[in-house]
C-alpha cells in the first residue's frame, strides 16, 4: 500500500467509526431523486426545525434509499450503540416520532419501523428479511453502500474498501494487460444492454497505435422505466469513478468523460463533487496516489436526446456536436472523441471493476446463471402495476414470476397482462410468458425481445397494447435523430398508424403497412431504428387478438382507446355528479342535478369527471359507427397523414443488412 | 457580428473559460439557459465566437436536444412524465386534461406567456407515478382530476409552489 492511500485510509477509518457508533443519536434522511419526489426535502426541513425547537441531541445525516422506494421518503436512526433501523414513509408529519424514537423512547415510530439495518432490535426483522429483497441471494455487491453510507462522503467509501484495489494496482506497478485480462477472465460484459465483453473492448483501446486516448462512461440511461445508473450515480459516486480509474491505467487513457443525462441532475452535482473531492485527496489528477500515473475525470450534462446513449451519438454529443450517431466502423477504439481512440463503458460496468479487481475474477463469477452464461449480478428497477416499486440487485437467472411475488404481485390483484423490459427497444411480452421468463438474456431473445439494461416494467389488465404502442412509437419518432430516411419517416408512419388505430380509423392494411415500416427500420444505420418495430412486432405477433380487435372490431377491451370508448352518465343520483360537471376541462357535461349528460363532441376522455363521480359516470365501449375518428384522434404526429390505402403494387422482401455496416465516410468532425 | 451590447458582454463573460475542443459546447448553452431561461440568437453568435464553430453549428447543437430553448422561458413549466409507469396510470388523460385546461399541446406555452407545457422523461420515481414536475418540483400520484385543479391554478396565476 502506498503511504499516501495508508493516510487517507486512516483518516477515513475515524470517520467511519463515528458514522457507524455516533456520540449522539442520528437520524439520516434519503436523498436522492426518488425520495424528493417522495417529499423527503420537507421531511429534512422539518426534522432540522423540530430538532432546533426541542433542542433535541439529535445529529441529522444523510443517506441513499436502501432501494424500497414505495415506502419514501425512507429515513434510518443510527444509535450510540451501532444499532440501526429503516423507517418509511417519513413525512414531515412523522419526524416528531422519529426524534422521540432516536432520543429513547423506543417504539414511538413503530409503525414507520422496516428493517434492522445493523445489530439487533426486538420485534423489528434484518432488512435482509424484507419480502421485497428475498431475491437478492447472492446479497449486495455493487449496491453495498447503498443506504449504509453518505453517498457524499469520500471517507464512507474509503473506510469500507474503496480505493483499495486501485492502490494495490499502482503501488504494485501491475501489467496493465493484466488487469484487462482479469476483467475477460470475470467475463465482465456491457451492462448497458449490448452484453459485449468489456475487457475486450478494453483491448482494442490498449491495441491503438495513439498515445492520446478517452475513456467515456455512458450515463445517458435514457430507457423509460429503467434507473439502474441513476441509484449507482446518486448513491456510490466513487464506485464508478474508481472503476473509471482501473480501466483508465488499464488501457493506457488518460482522460474520461461522464456522460449524465439531464434528468438527473443530483448525480450530475454528485458525480462533479466526488471528481473534487477524490482530486483533492490525489486519487485522480497527476501522479495518482504517487504511482506517476496521471488521469483526469469530468462531467458533461445531457440535454434531452435519447439517442446520445448510442456510444457514436454520445461520442458526437461529448464533441461539441449534435447527438447523432454515426456508421461505425471507425469504431470508438480507433477514432473516437475528437476522433482519438476512445472506449465507451455504461455505468454499471465499470462499477463491477474495481469488485473484480479487489476479489477476484473466481468471485465475480460464483453469481451466474444456472445456464453459465451470464456472469454477474445486476441491478433491475421495477415499476408499473405492482405495488412494490424499487430497485434490487439479483444474480442473473431469478426467475421473473419470483419478482412479480416480492413486488407484491399485481396491483389490485389481476392478472398480469405485459412485461416490458429494457425500454422502448427492447420488447413487450405477454404476461402469460411470465413462468418461462428469468433475468438472463436467453428467454428473452427466444421471443423476439432483449432484457435490456435492467428496466422491467409489469403491466396489469387495465392497460391496452395499442395504446401502449402509440406512447413506444411516439417516442421514438421523437427521438430519432433524423439522419436515416428508414428511421425518422419509419417511426413516423409507425406512430401515426397506431395513433389512427387507437382513435377508431384502424384499417386492415395497417398491419402489412406496419410491417414494411418493420423491414425498412432495419436498414438504419444505427440501433434505434434497427430495434424500434421491436415492440410493434412483438405486439403484432403475441397480442394479435387485441390488435384485431381495435382493428376490425373497433373495440378497446382495455377501455383505454379514445376512439372506441366514450363517458356516459349512468346514475343521475350520484351526489358527485355537479362536481365532476365543474372539473371536466372542455365543459362536455352538460344540465343539471337529475339530468346531467356528456357531449361526446366536446369530450377528450381524460377521466377527469369518474376520478369524482365513479358511480355516476362510467367509461364504456363506443357503440360501432358513432365515433368520428378525427375528432377523436389526437393531433397527428409531424407530417400530415398521407392516405395510405393504396394497396402495395409490389412484393416486400427483408435483406439482411450486411454484418458491419457499408462503411462509409470518416466521422464528421466539425 | 452584432454589436457589442451589455447583454452581449455578460455572456460573453458566462462562457470566458470555456474552450474550442475540449466538449465544453453542453456546457455553455447550459449555463446561459440556467441563467436566462433560454438560448438567445445573440447568445449563439457568443458562444460560437468562443468555441471557434459558426453560429450555424450552435443554432444545429441547440436545437437538436429537447432541454434547450430558443424562446424565453414561461414563469412555470410543467413536464408531464411520458414514461410507461404513468401510462398504465392513465398519463394520457391527465396530459389531455392539462392541454385542454390551458389550451395549449406540449411543447407550447400559454398566451400569456403564463404556464409552459413539456414532455419530461421518465427519471425512475415511478413510486410516484402518475407525476408531473411542477418546475422543479415533482407533483405525484395524480389523477386526471387533480391535474385539471392544478393546471386550472397555474393557469389562474397560483404560485407555483402552492400548488
Amino acid at each position: 500500500m502506498s503511504d499516501a492511500y495508508d493516510a487517507l485510509r486512516e483518516r477515513a477509518d475515524a470517520a467511519w467509526a463515528a458514522w457507524q457508533r455516533p456520540e449522539r443519536p442520528r437520524i439520516a434522511i434519503a436523498i436522492e431523486t426518488s425520495s424528493l419526489a417522495g417529499g423527503a426535502g420537507d421531511t429534512l426541513r422539518a426534522l432540522e426545525a423540530e430538532i432546533g425547537r426541542r433542542g433535541a441531541a439529535v445529529d441529522v445525516g444523510r443517506v441513499h434509499g436502501y432501494g424500497l422506494q414505495w415506502l419514501q421518503p425512507l429515513a434510518d436512526i443510527t444509535w450510540p450503540d451501532g444499532t440501526r433501523v429503516l423507517y418509511g414513509p417519513v413525512t414531515a408529519g412523522d419526524v416528531g416520532h422519529l426524534i422521540d424514537e432516536a432520543t429513547g423512547l423506543i417504539g414511538a415510530a413503530a409503525g414507520l419501523a422496516i428493517g434492522v439495518l445493523s445489530g439487533r432490535r426486538t420485534g423489528i426483522p434484518p432488512i435482509e428479511d424484507h419480502p421485497f429483497l428475498a431475491a437478492e441471494t447472492m446479497g449486495r455487491r455493487l449496491l453495498a453502500r447503498i443506504g449504509h453510507t453518505d453517498p457524499e462522503s469520500l471517507d464512507h467509501y474509503l473506510a469500507t474498501g474503496g480505493y483499495f484495489a486501485v492502490d494495490r494496482m499502482l503501488s504494485r506497478h501491475q501489467d496493465p494487460a493484466s488487469v484487462r485480462q482479469l476483467m475477460i477472465d470475470a467475463n465482465l460484459t456491457g451492462r448497458g444492454g449490448a452484453w459485449f465483453p468489456a475487457g475486450m473492448k478494453w483491448n482494442f483501446l490498449a491495441g491503438a497505435p495513439v498515445e492520446e486516448r478517452y475513456l467515456i462512461c455512458n450515463a445517458d440511461e435514457g430507457d423509460p422505466g429503467g434507473w439502474v445508473n441513476r441509484v449507482l450515480l446518486e448513491g456510490d459516486p466513487h464506485l464508478i469513478i474508481e472503476g473509471m480509474l482501473t480501466a483508465a491505467f488499464a488501457t493506457g487513457s488518460q482522460h474520461g468523460f461522464f456522460y449524465i443525462r439531464n434528468e438527473y441532475p443530483l448525480a450530475v452535482q454528485r458525480m462533479r463533487q466526488a471528481i473534487a473531492d477524490a482530486t483533492a485527496a490525489g486519487l485522480l489528477g497527476d501522479d495518482i496516489l504517487g504511482s506517476g500515473f496521471s488521469c483526469t475525470l469530468e462531467v458533461i450534462r445531457g440535454a434531452g436526446a435519447y439517442v446520445c446513449g448510442e456510444e457514436t451519438g454520445l461520442i458526437s454529443s461529448v464533441q461539441d456536436g449534435r447527438g447523432m450517431p454515426r456508421v461505425k466502423p471507425p469504431f470508438p477504439a480507433a477514432a473516437g472523441v475528437f476522433m482519438k481512440p476512445s472506449n465507451v463503458n455504461n455505468v454499471e460496468t465499470y462499477a463491477n471493476v474495481p469488485l473484480i479487481l479487489r476479489n477476484g475474477a473466481e468471485w465475480f463469477r460464483q453469481a451466474a446463471n444456472p445456464a453459465g452464461t451470464d456472469i454477474g449480478t445486476k441491478i433491475f428497477s421495477f415499476s408499473g402495476d405492482i405495488p412494490r416499486v424499487g430497485f434490487m440487485e439479483v444474480p442473473f437467472g431469478v426467475p421473473l414470476a419470483k419478482i412479480v411475488e416480492v413486488c407484491g404481485g399485481v396491483t389490485g390483484g389481476g392478472r398480469l397482462k405485459a412485461i416490458q423490459a429494457g425500454g422502448p427497444l427492447a420488447g413487450y411480452l405477454p404476461g402469460s410468458l411470465l413462468g418461462e421468463l428469468s433475468l438472463e438474456r436467453a428467454p428473452f431473445s427466444k421471443h423476439s425481445a432483449l432484457m435490456g439494461g435492467g428496466g422491467i416494467v409489469f403491466i396489469g389488465e387495465g392497460s391496452c397494447s395499442v395504446d401502449l404502442n402509440v406512447m413506444f412509437s411516439e417516442f421514438l419518432e421523437e427521438e430519432s435523430c433524423g439522419r436515416c430516411t428508414t428511421c425518422h419517416h419509419g417511426n413516423q408512419r409507425m406512430h401515426e398508424v397506431f395513433s389512427r388505430v387507437a382513435a377508431g380509423g384502424g384499417r386492415t392494411e395497417d398491419r402489412h403497412n406496419l410491417e414494411l415500416v418493420g423491414s425498412s427500420l432495419a436498414y438504419s444505420n444505427c440501433v434505434h431504428g434497427q430495434a424500434s418495430p421491436t415492440i410493434m412486432r412483438n405486439t403484432l405477433r403475441l397480442f394479435e387478438g387485441e390488435y384485431e380487435a381495435h382493428v376490425a372490431g373497433h373495440r378497446c377491451d382495455a377501455l383505454r382507446c379514445a376512439g372506441m370508448t366514450r363517458f356516459r352518465v349512468v346514475d343521475q343520483s350520484d351526489p358527485n355528479l355537479p362536481a365532476a360537471r365543474d372539473i371536466c376541462p372542455t365543459g362536455a357535461i352538460k344540465g343539471e342535478p337529475g339530468a346531467f349528460e356528456v357531449d361526446d363532441a366536446q369530450c377528450v376522455r381524460c377521466g377527469a369527471c369518474t376520478d369524482l363521480a365513479p358511480r355516476g359516470l362510467v367509461r364504456e365501449a363506443a357503440p360501432p359507427g358513432t365515433a368520428t375518428p378525427e375528432q377523436r384522434a389526437p393531433k397527428p404526429p409531424g407530417v400530415p397523414a398521407a392516405a395510405g390505402r393504396v394497396p402495395l403494387p409490389f412484393q416486400t422482401t427483408v435483406i439482411a443488412r450486411a454484418e458491419g455496416g457499408m462503411g462509409g465516410p470518416p466521422p464528421f468532425r466539425r | 457580428m452584432p454589436l457589442e451590447t451589455e447583454a452581449t458582454a455578460e455572456i460573453r463573460a458566462l462562457v470566458a473559460d470555456l474552450r474550442p475542443d475540449h466538449a465544453d459546447m453542453l456546457e455553455a448553452l447550459h449555463r446561459v439557459q440556467h441563467r436566462y431561461g433560454y438560448v438567445s440568437q445573440e447568445a449563439m453568435y457568443v458562444i460560437a465566437e468562443q468555441l471557434k464553430v459558426t453560429p450555424a453549428h450552435v443554432y444545429g447543437v441547440t436545437t437538436y436536444y429537447s432541454d434547450f430553448r430558443t424562446t424565453p422561458a414561461p414563469e412555470v413549466t410543467v413536464a408531464w412524465c411520458s414514461g410507461p409507469a404513468c401510462r398504465l396510470k392513465n398519463g394520457a388523460g391527465i396530459r389531455d386534461a392539462m392541454q385542454a385546461v390551458l389550451g395549449i399541446e406540449l411543447g407550447e406555452d400559454t398566451a400569456d406567456g403564463r404556464v409552459g407545457l413539456v414532455a419530461g422523461q421518465c427519471n425512475g420515481s415511478c413510486e410516484q407515478a402518475p407525476q408531473v414536475w411542477v418546475g422543479e418540483r415533482v407533483v405525484g400520484r395524480l389523477t386526471a382530476a387533480r391535474a385539471v385543479t392544478l393546471a386550472r391554478a397555474l393557469r389562474d396565476g397560483a404560485d407555483p409552489a402552492s400548488v
